[in-house]
């Protein structure tokens, strides 16, 4: 603008409209074709000529109440956002990002760091916008030389005791820090005495520290107290004495400490196994879902080459907002060791011998011909996707035989009333909930990211915890009912005080353990649970507080494609097994001549029994559909090449079929999906759930009476539940530290 | 340069006809609608490469940095893991000429641009749901609410 203003400036005298027309500049156009006009608006409104704004990364606002809209105005642009909020909120709804250190979005506002300063009209000094509310007209300025230079000054008091160490420190590249210093730092200190260095803490295997980077933002603190409920982290000492830390040496007994690497927004906190591995911009970032529980947390799987590097949760408010469990961030070292990459058949001494797949396939259909239809049982692992569940359960029952199941759902399943298996309040409906009671569950190990919403309505709401099974450490407030099925008769038949509680209940919800599933009286457990719904009004047509709590990723679909086996004890006289990627199911009762095939990834228990192996792609691998414990399919996306000679679990099943002479209709993973569009419709609608069309009042009534057996803890080792997490050297190394086994 | 550019524009006003062209009017463009999967053929891309699956979708905002500068672009992965071993020299490399496109160089503003390309190359396309955060209404005052009664270690 500077020249071509000048020179029209000093031409201006000049009458001839040429010359004029000649020399204009674009921006001094409205003022020299009618300078009194120009004079006559001298406050232009500036809204008018603004570009719409988009709120920051396309966030939507919650308004609880449309009547209680106030209006601000960030950079001369109005905004409408609802009473209470803060200024830096205020702008992030105007698409302004303020730059923060302490403040995070689902943390409480701490206000210390002092990054966000803005300057507000008719404020003598600028103004922390993390924690100041916004008030109706309030005229925030945030990009005035006021705001700069306040900010600027605060980067050189952090940079002041920050060690220079970007070079070999993990979080260079995608720090918080390193990147606002580059807008608002100095290129030279003027700091001239030592910088401070506090002593490293020791936090367990997964998080490593180097305290000395440490700004004291104090989002780990929050974190560690608000969402992961344990009061292990905290600020000790004053001044420049101030440091984070456990006071007594001891770990951070969390599922989900691996979180406070991603809020730290400095290298004081990174992932003790990724540390000196790679740089975030070598990284190939897929987004994918993660399979480990039946939660279906989004993440991001970062790879270099044919390697996973790392895993990194992807925001997802339905499911996971934006925090992952340990074990989902840790496990994938699991996927480099011990994996099945060459067909393999175990000879007459017992061992076994690499073969072709053209081989393996034809002895595989030799055996399956020789075996009468009802002796054919399939089993599909925790970690099978839809595709290959719906071709396992086509090609079986091509072969004459209907026994397939799906581990983990028990021996006699049921499939009829979807709301009978999962989550119908949805896991971020749980946050109304005023009442929970957990039977048989303990949702701290079985789906970590449930147990944090849980942790987070009650510490929003004081909502009251009821807990029926095994003795157990929650970390909420929780009371511990009793351990078996009686205290839910008991609950059921109105004789238990907790009862008054869920009749008092606004919005009560009872959550029931898949590990029930494998119980014997099982259905009478579900017309116990479903009394007390009935009694305490659980089950409305606005609030359905009846769930299910699944445990692995493949449960929900494989119940929702039918994977229901003919009797519960097919295993008993089997003569042909087909394992796919199951290594939980017991095998003890099978007959010694059975033949089992083992199609999988990783070689576990199932493959101790394998005749035959078949190599297949793990969930990083290949493309699959699988239904998280609220009914929400979603899919994972191939992040790396398969190990050696694997393939996809639906392809291996197709080609058998093949090769047995019964094929399979279908050559494309879109036409395997159309077959799945006609078995379950709803595992195609991705990324959005499905709620149960039908409610359980269906049901007929059961016969059965409950046993007195209490209830079992469905999962033993937090850390290790499926072959990927159990070949992981970083789990086993959780497992003997933080839960001493 | 608003000076070097305006002269191009009057000299184009004295020249009268020659202006047409840079007229604002699209009606070339509008007449000859490319049809899916032209562009693609045009370009002499091998035709393997032609008809493939990519999925279209925004990357979230890093876990790790607070900043979303980089949230709301669009982006193609091509779904590209396959290798390939070089059969001289056993090295390993991509056989697949798309394999970094869609992580390093297209990007897009748009959903409607992502698809509209996609199209115009001939590639099946699945969308992913863009997932947007929830802006709740926080205070500082919160910090200091009565939260009923401190509880006694121990119990």
């Amino acid at each position: 603008m500077g020249l071509g203003l000048l020179a029209s400036r000093v031409l201006r005298p000049q009458t001839n409209p040429r010359n004029l027309l000649l020399l204009r500049s674009i921006v001094t156009k409205p003022e020299l074709q009618s300078p009194e006009a120009s004079a006559a608006a001298a406050a232009p409104d500036p809204t008018s000529d603004l570009p719409p704004r988009t709120p920051v990364a396309g966030a939507r606002v919650h308004f609880p109440n449309p009547d209680d809209a106030i209006e601000v105005f960030v950079d001369g642009y109005p905004v409408k956002i609802p009473k209470g909020m803060t200024v830096l909120q205020a702008c992030e709804v105007a698409g302004v990002d303020i730059p923060r250190f302490c403040y995070h979005s689902r943390l409480s506002i701490a206000g210390n760091c002092r990054m966000c300063l803005v300057e507000v009209e008719k404020s003598p000094k600028p103004v922390a916008s993390c924690a100041m509310p916004a008030l109706p007209g309030m005229k925030i300025k945030t990009d005035t030389p006021v705001a700069k230079k306040a900010r600027e000054g605060v980067m050189e008091f952090l940079l002041m005791n920050h060690p220079l160490d970007c070079p070999i420190c993990d979080q260079g590249g995608e720090c918080d820090l390193q990147d606002q210093s580059m807008a608002f730092g100095s290129d030279r200190g003027r700091f001239t005495e030592m910088k401070r260095s506090v002593v490293d803490k020791n936090l367990g295997p997964l998080v490593k520290t180097v305290m000395t980077r440490c700004i004291q933002c104090t989002r780990c603190v929050r974190f560690a107290t608000e969402i992961a409920g344990v009061q292990d982290l905290g600020m000790l000492g004053r001044g420049s004495g101030e440091e984070i830390g456990t006071y007594v040496e001891k770990l951070m007994t969390s599922e989900l400490s691996g979180n406070v690497i991603d809020i730290c927004p400095v290298g004081a906190l990174t992932s003790k196994p990724f540390a000196f591995k790679a740089r975030n911009w070598e990284l190939k970032g897929t987004e994918s879902i993660d399979v480990t529980d039946a939660v279906g947390s989004n993440i991001r799987i970062d790879s270099r080459g044919p390697e996973v590097m790392r895993v990194v949760p992807r925001l997802n408010e339905d499911i996971n907002e934006e925090w992952i469990s340990d074990k989902t961030r840790f496990f994938y070292d699991g996927l480099k060791r011990q994996r099945l990459n060459d067909p393999m058949i175990r000879g007459a001494d017992g061992l076994f011998k690499a073969v072709s797949w053209r081989d393996a396939l034809a002895v595989v259909a030799e055996v399956i011909h020789q075996v009468k239809p009802e002796e054919i049982v399939g089993v599909a692992g925790k970690l099978s996707d839809a595709e290959s569940m719906m071709a396992l359960k086509d090609f079986l029952n091509k072969m004459g035989s209907n026994n397939v199941w799906c581990e983990g759902n028990g021996p006699t399943p049921n499939a009829d009333l979807r709301s009978e298996y999962i989550m119908n309040t949805s896991i971020s409906g749980l946050e109304n909930a005023d009442v929970f009671l957990l039977v048989g569950t303990q949702p701290r190990v079985e789906a970590a990211m449930v147990n944090a919403r849980i942790c987070k309505t009650v510490r929003a709401s004081n909502a009251k915890v009821g807990y029926i099974g095994p003795p157990t450490d929650f970390n909420y407030d929780c009371e511990h009912l009793g351990t078996g099925p009686q205290t839910l008769v008991e609950i059921a038949e109105g004789r238990h005080p907790f009862f008054s509680t869920i009749l008092n209940a606004k919005s009560p919800a009872i959550i029931v353990g898949a590990g029930i599933f494998e119980r014997t009286d099982k259905d009478a457990i579900f017309s116990t649970v479903e009394a007390i719904a009935k009694k305490g009004n659980v089950v409305r047509p606005d609030w359905n507080g009846f769930n299910v709590l699944l445990l692995n990723a493949a449960q929900a679909a494989a119940l929702d494609l039918g994977l229901v086996p003919e009797s519960g004890n097919s295993l008993e006289s089997a003569k042909f097994v087909y394992l796919m990627g199951s290594d939980d199911v017991n095998l003890d009762k099978l007959p010694k001549d059975a033949f089992v095939v083992y199609q999988g990834h990783h070689g576990d228990h199932g493959v101790y029994h394998a005749n035959v192996i078949l190599p297949a792609a793990a969930f990083t691998e290949k493309e699959g559909t699988y239904e998280n414990t609220e009914g929400c399919a979603q899919q994972t996306l191939p992040a790396v090449p398969t190990v050696g000679d694997a393939r996809d679990d639906w392809k291996i099943v197709r080609a058998l079929s093949e090769v047995a002479g019964v094929r399979l209709p279908y050559d494309t993973i879109g036409a395997v999906r159309s077959r799945i569009r006609n078995v379950a419709p709803n595992l195609l609608n991705l990324d959005e759930r499905e709620p149960a069309t039908f409610g359980a009042s269906l049901k007929p009534e059961g016969t059965q009476n409950v046993s007195s057996t209490p209830f079992k803890a469905a999962i033993e080792n937090f850390y290790m539940t499926d072959p990927v997490t159990k070949a992981s050297k970083i789990m086993a190394q959780c497992s003997a530290l933080l839960l001493k086994k | 340069m608003a000076r070097s550019l305006y002269r191009v524009w009057n000299h184009g006003r004295y020249l009268g006809t020659l202006s047409r062209p840079f007229s604002a009017t699209t009606d070339a463009l509008v007449e000859t609608q490319v049809k899916p999967g032209e562009i693609g053929m045009v370009s002499g891309i091998p035709d393997e490469h032609l008809r493939r699956r990519v999925v279209i979708y925004s990357p979230a905002r890093t876990a790790t940095q607070q900043g979303s500068g980089k949230v709301g672009r669009w982006k193609i992965n091509f779904m590209s893991t396959q290798k390939w071993e070089n059969p001289l020299m056993g090295w390993t490399s991509t056989g697949d000429p798309y394999a970094n496109v869609g992580d390093a160089a297209l990007g897009f503003d748009s959903e409607e641009a992502a698809k509209s390309f996609a199209e115009r190359h001939g590639w099946e396309y699945v969308v992913r749901k863009h997932h947007t955060p929830l802006l709740k209404v926080k205070s500082y005052a919160d910090n200091f609410k009565f939260k009923g009664f401190p509880k006694t270690e121990g119990k």
